[in-house]
């Protein structure tokens, strides 16, 4: 019952919202917020059951006709995944009630925020792919709807530098079309897994994999798998499909912090997560190239994307794309656990760092949002010096920053170092270098972002006559944000005694192995080696240009004109997004292209030719009919009948009256002949002028009724009709 | 009439009343527009509880000397479409009370003779998704082509008496066409009745060259009323310089009546010529999709952008009819029914911007909308949503059954070509996601043009059918077994009978 409670709740409570808003405006907040409670707890009610390894596994008929129940399923992954969700929900809407306190549409935003929370445990707790699915949308809806919350695109709300800069709307927009592109590719692999197995339950699929062995018949086993990866990727912004998270920073910062940090985007690990062990249960070879594309999609994202998070100015930007490398860490791990021998390793990896990062990111995330705030800027420019004025939200965000950057002893690190880990085991070295340098990566911006905002000399304000008066946030949004710092620090520290706990929670979702099998003497301690070095060279260059301000960045540039050249071509997002641009531009060209020529050019043009040719013909035709044939046919009828008459006057005159007048006497005969002929030549005459005139006045009256007017011409069709009506049904009803 | 006639009642009440609405609108001016709308109503009701029957079919003596009954008949296939044409209709009646007002301003007589003819239109699409024999059908086929055609011509925009006999004669070919087809068909069967064909064709063993001969001949007359690509050409000008109300009619809810008919009779006489010829079906089919999704992109016009669109879906339910699978095909007719529903929202919002912005088309001239007008702009973001088959709306329930089954068939069957016009098909839907986005993005969004300070939130008049037809998206979305209870049933018994 709690699994559809769960997000039944949040979904039907998103249309009370609205309307408790409008008795009082704060209500709407208190309302979601109330949501948000109940969800959490109904997930903390399935925790005991996942814990002790059970599953909850129930379907109801939806579309029957089609094999197609609606369901929920909460084994131990959904439940992981349900509570991460709620409670981090929980914290970011008591956050947002001072975040968005007097905001107009503030009541939209808590409407909105209760649905996502009702989709996304939804999405998490469904049982079949097509729910899922359902659920997937609604985030995405409600991502589109948030990103997009300040539609009116005041300047103030617009993300990037010019010419890189855009307003809410578009932003919204384009993280819809991006996550569109995904799931259209995992809607195909959706109906080809359906074409194969006839069920969509992810249960039946584990259960019976003889559909694996049909689609690898079909050679459509890792083109299905890797269409289904398709989703994830435009989902969690991995390369290439993850322009758009950059752009979300557009929205209001707890939405960020919920959708674009510690929720939505984990859809797509959940996913593949969900995914990997049914994929697995066939055996197939193929598969293993699902998994190495995973890996490798992963780890180049979390590469390409710290190397972009080093040269931005904007503090939410930075966090954006560290959160896309940091997704792409998750894949990684869930990668090289398909890889190797041991799926736990990589598969234990991947859910811990998910949990860390949900509470680190969403926690750096709701400290930018009081930094911006009380700056009144989102630029790092315009901060500098605050770790006096902010000292809460300093210790706070330096303490998860450190999290983030894997040092330890916080949860970043030990859920980092588990993934390198696994990477060793799976033999996967070129990835593990990868991972290794991004986390220096990570560290170098991570305290980069740290230093320009809370430390160093005070950056001049936009009028510097006024300067802004900055303050620590109100509490309604520091607590959370410590909450969550001091969460990040527990959990590293109780990491040693959790982690075999957590391992052996998540056996029962794959059941594979049983236990650990350690291949590779002293990887471990080699992974924890080689993240330390990276720490401390990504950490002292770090150091070295932004705390202890020793070198002069621009200086550099100057000197090594390579580094500028770096610097250009991250600044520009490895022109990926141009290319992006590059090609809409291409589409709208070709469709007006095709518009002008093939449509109004082409087939419009033949159609109205075609017409005019018909309508001169005919009028050509016309003219001539009536003057060569009408007219002819008219006075040589008119002629016909004179003679006729004439001829027909002769025989009946001289045949008949003759004899008659040659027998009777004269003066009788020869006067009825007088009148008889002038009665017959008065009749036959006048006849004969008569229907000449008349066929010529009936050809005249006629052509008069081709007005060539519409409205006449409706007015006989609708005649007509009217009559056709009448007699059909007068034939109908006469029966009766 | 007896009350124990509904499907009569459902087709001719409404002739009926086209008549008094036509002698009343001289006192009551546009608000015979209630009139309309309660007639409407009534036949709506008759026509849920006559569906909710599961088959009805009435007759009555025609022309006995032919051999001929007028028949109707309502069944899992035919009541999905006639509902939703009864609801539109009845939605939208009411929608043309506010906007034909400013048209045509204080002259009474016109409301009378509008609605009449609104009256008459619907009448005459009914009838169609009722008719049991042939002459039938083709007599409603001609009879809901007249009074829109004077709609058209009287109260369009632009070039309307061009317009509206551009419509005329391409509908009226393709229907010459049809009636060829038609009589054709029952030279060789030697009767009219539709459901009596079927067997009687498979009796006689037409030569297969004959079959697709008349099939084409019957088959293009229904493309053209659908608009498929290459026969589209008068779409964009009927429906863009329709009335808007007639618009929000045409395209929802008429053109699709072509997809209605090609189930109805040419893939039910004519089976194996379709199991011959799907492969080129589907590719025409495909060809629509992408063609419309292109030239709305191109588009300035919002009417226009929505006409194009209406290719497009069209292009999407004949894709779905190509698949001949079960699946395939009740997506496609459900997809009827949830384009009728958003089309019916989406051109019902482009009236209402035309309304409050006092004639504004132009998309280059809007924006910002949202502001002034939050209840059409979220209308016109399910409407949308709905063509893009986001969930949970009903655009969604109709998309992955029709691809799934597309999909299930070119897998079964192991064809490549089939399995590429699946996958293209299904990614051109992001074409349609890019028009609709971008559309709503520059009429509702960012900043509010100085021209357009003064617009406000429509009457009730047209809020109430919005949030009317929104509901039924968001419901049959949720729970399509509303519909599919009937329509699933219908399907895979007409498949089976193949």
């Amino acid at each position: 019952m709690a699994a559809w409670l769960c997000w039944l709740i949040p979904i039907a409570g998103a249309l009370l919202v609205p309307l408790l808003a409008r008795v009082d405006r704060r209500l709407g907040g208190y309302a979601a917020v109330s949501l948000c409670l109940l969800a959490a707890l109904a997930t903390s009610t399935l925790l005991p059951g996942a814990i002790a390894g059970q599953r909850v596994w129930q379907q109801v008929q939806w579309i029957p006709q089609f094999g197609l129940a609606a369901g929920v399923l909460a084994d131990p992954l959904s439940v992981f995944l349900a509570n991460v969700v709620a409670w981090l929900s929980l914290l970011i809407a008591i956050y947002s009630l001072g975040y968005m306190h007097g905001e107009e549409g503030s009541s939209r935003y808590f409407a909105l925020f209760s649905l996502f929370v009702g989709g996304m445990l939804l999405l998490v707790l469904s049982e079949n792919l097509l729910q899922m699915f359902l659920g997937w949308e609604i985030v995405g809806v409600c991502s589109y709807s948030l990103i997009g919350f300040w539609y009116q695109d005041d300047e103030q709300h617009w993300v990037g530098s010019p010419p890189d800069a855009y307003p809410p709307s578009h932003a919204g927009m384009k993280a819809f079309l991006f996550t569109k592109a995904g799931d259209i590719g995992m809607l195909m692999a959706i109906f080809m897994i359906y074409a194969s197995a006839g069920t969509f339950s992810f249960v039946e699929l584990g259960q019976h994999s003889g559909w694996l062995e049909r689609l690898a018949q079909a050679g459509l086993l890792v083109p299905a798998a890797l269409l289904l990866f398709a989703g994830p990727v435009g989902k969690s912004a991995q390369f290439p499909l993850h322009e758009w998270l950059p752009e979300a920073m557009a929205g209001p910062t707890p939405a960020s912090a919920l959708i674009h940090a510690a929720t939505m985007v984990k859809a797509g690990v959940y996913l593949v997560a969900r995914m990997a062990p049914i994929l697995l249960s066939g055996h197939h070879d193929g598969v293993a190239t699902f998994f190495t594309v995973v890996a490798w999609v992963g780890g180049f994202t979390a590469f390409m994307a710290a190397t972009q998070a080093l040269v931005q100015h904007e503090l939410k930007k930075v966090l954006a794309y560290s959160t896309i490398s940091q997704l792409g860490y998750m894949f990684l791990a869930l990668g090289v656990a398909g890889l190797a021998e041991d799926f736990s390793a990589g598969y234990t990896a991947a859910m811990a760092h998910l949990l860390s990062h949900a509470i680190f990111k969403a926690a750096l995330f709701l400290a930018a949002g009081s930094v911006i705030h009380a700056c009144g800027t989102r630029f790092m420019d315009g901060m500098g010096g605050l770790r006096k004025a902010m000292p809460i939200t300093f210790a706070s965000m330096t303490i998860v920053a450190l999290s983030l950057s894997g040092v330890p002893p916080l949860s970043g690190f030990w859920s980092k170092d588990a993934i390198l880990h696994a990477c060793l085991e799976a033999e996967q070295y070129a990835l593990f270098g990868l991972a290794a340098l991004t986390a220096g990566l990570t560290f170098f911006y991570s305290l980069r972002m740290i230093a320009l905002t809370f430390l160093g000399p005070r950056y001049a304000q936009h009028d510097p006559a006024h300067p802004h008066k900055v303050h620590e946030a109100p509490a309604i949004m520091w607590v959370p944000s410590a909450i969550l710092a001091a969460a990040t620090a527990l959990l590293g520290l109780a990491n040693p005694f959790l982690e075999d706990r957590i391992r052996a929670y998540f056996q029962p979702v794959y059941g594979l192995a049983a236990h650990p099998v350690a291949h590779h003497e002293g990887g471990a301690q080699i992974a924890v080696a080689t993240s330390l070095v990276m720490l401390f060279l990504g950490g002292f260059a770090a150091w070295y240009v932004y705390i202890g301000r020793r070198v002069s960045l621009a200086q550099l540039r100057q000197r090594y004109h390579w580094l500028g050249s770096i610097r250009t071509f991250l600044w520009n997002r490895w022109y990926v997004n141009a290319f992006y641009y590059h090609l809409w531009r291409r589409l709208l060209a070709l469709s007006e292209l095709a518009y002008a020529r093939l449509e109004r050019g082409g087939m419009d043009r033949l159609q109205m030719r075609l017409a005019d040719t018909v309508t001169s013909t005919s009028l050509s035709a016309a003219d001539r009919f009536e003057a060569g044939v009408f007219d002819r046919l008219q006075s040589s009828l008119a002629a016909g009948v004179g003679e006729t008459s004439q001829l027909a006057y002769g025989r009946v005159e001289l045949g008949v009256f003759d004899q008659a007048q040659g027998k009777a006497a004269s003066g009788l005969t020869s006067m009825s002949r007088r009148v008889f002929k002038r009665l017959e030549m008065g009749i036959i005459d006048r006849l004969q002028r008569l229907l000449g005139r008349s066929i010529v006045e009936a050809g005249q009256t006629y052509r008069k009724t081709q007005t060539g007017i519409l409205s006449f011409n409706m007015l006989y069709v609708l005649l007509a009709f009217l009559i056709l009506l009448l007699i059909f049904g007068g034939a109908i009803l006469w029966p009766w | 009439m007896s009350p124990g006639t509904p499907l009569a009642q459902i087709v001719f009440v409404p002739v009926v009343m086209s008549a008094i609405v036509y002698l009343a609108s001289r006192r009551w001016a546009e608000r015979v527009g209630w009139l309309a709308c309660a007639t409407l109503l009534y036949t709506l009701a008759l026509a849920v509880a006559a569906a909710s029957r599961g088959t009805l079919v009435e007759e009555y003596r025609w022309a006995s000397s032919i051999n001929l009954t007028f028949g109707l008949r309502i069944d899992g296939l035919s009541a999905p479409f006639v509902l939703t044409i009864l609801v539109l209709s009845a939605a939208i009646s009411v929608f043309s009370i506010p906007y034909m007002k400013h048209i045509i301003g204080q002259a009474h007589r016109q409301y009378g003779v509008y609605f009449a003819l609104y009256l008459l239109y619907a009448a005459g699409m009914v009838g169609t998704c009722l008719a049991t024999n042939l002459i039938e059908f083709y007599l409603f086929y001609e009879l809901m082509l007249i009074p829109s055609y004077f709609m058209i011509a009287q109260w369009g925009y632009g070039e309307r008496e061009r317009v509206s006999f551009m419509y005329f004669i391409w509908t009226h070919a393709g229907a010459l066409l049809l009636l060829a087809g038609i009589l054709t068909t029952s030279a060789i069967t030697g009767t009219f009745d539709i459901s009596a064909i079927p067997s009687l064709l498979g009796r006689l063993a037409v030569p297969l060259q004959t079959q697709t001969w008349v099939c084409a001949a019957m088959l293009i007359g229904f493309m053209v009323k659908l608009a498929a690509f290459g026969l589209h050409i008068w779409l964009p000008y009927a429906h863009a310089e329709a009335p808007t109300p007639i618009s929000a009619l045409l395209s929802p809810a008429m053109i699709g009546i072509g997809s209605y008919a090609i189930v109805r009779i040419p893939l039910t006489f004519f089976p194996q010529v379709f199991q011959q010829y799907r492969g080129v079906l589907s590719l025409w089919a495909l060809v629509t999709i992408i063609y419309g999704s292109m030239m709305a992109l191109a588009q300035d016009d919002i009417k226009r952008l929505l006409a194009y669109s209406s290719i497009s879906q069209m292009g999407y339910i004949v894709l779905g009819v190509s698949s001949l699978a079960a699946m395939g095909l009740t997506g496609s007719m459900f997809h009827y029914i949830s384009h009728g529903t958003c089309k019916g929202l989406l051109f019902m919002v482009a009236g209402t911007v035309i309304l409050q912005t006092h004639g504004e088309r132009g998309i280059a001239k809007l924006g910002g909308l949202a502001s002034k007008m939050p209840l059409t702009a979220i209308a016109a973001l399910v409407g949308f949503l709905g063509i893009m088959g986001t969930p949970p709306l009903n655009g969604f329930q109709s998309e992955w059954m029709l691809f799934g089954g597309v999909f299930s068939q070119a897998i079964r069957s192991g064809n490549t070509v089939d399995l590429l016009v699946a996958i293209v098909g299904i990614l051109a839907t992001v074409l349609t996601a890019v028009y609709g986005l971008w559309t709503v993005r520059r009429v509702f969004f960012g900043p509010c043009p100085k021209h357009l300070e003064g617009v406000v939130e429509p009457p009730l008049t047209v809020l109430i059918p919005l949030i009317v037809l929104v509901c039924l998206t968001v419901v049959l979305g949720v729970y399509p077994r509303l519909a599919l209870d009937h329509l699933a049933p219908a399907i895979a018994e007409l498949l089976g009978g193949l």
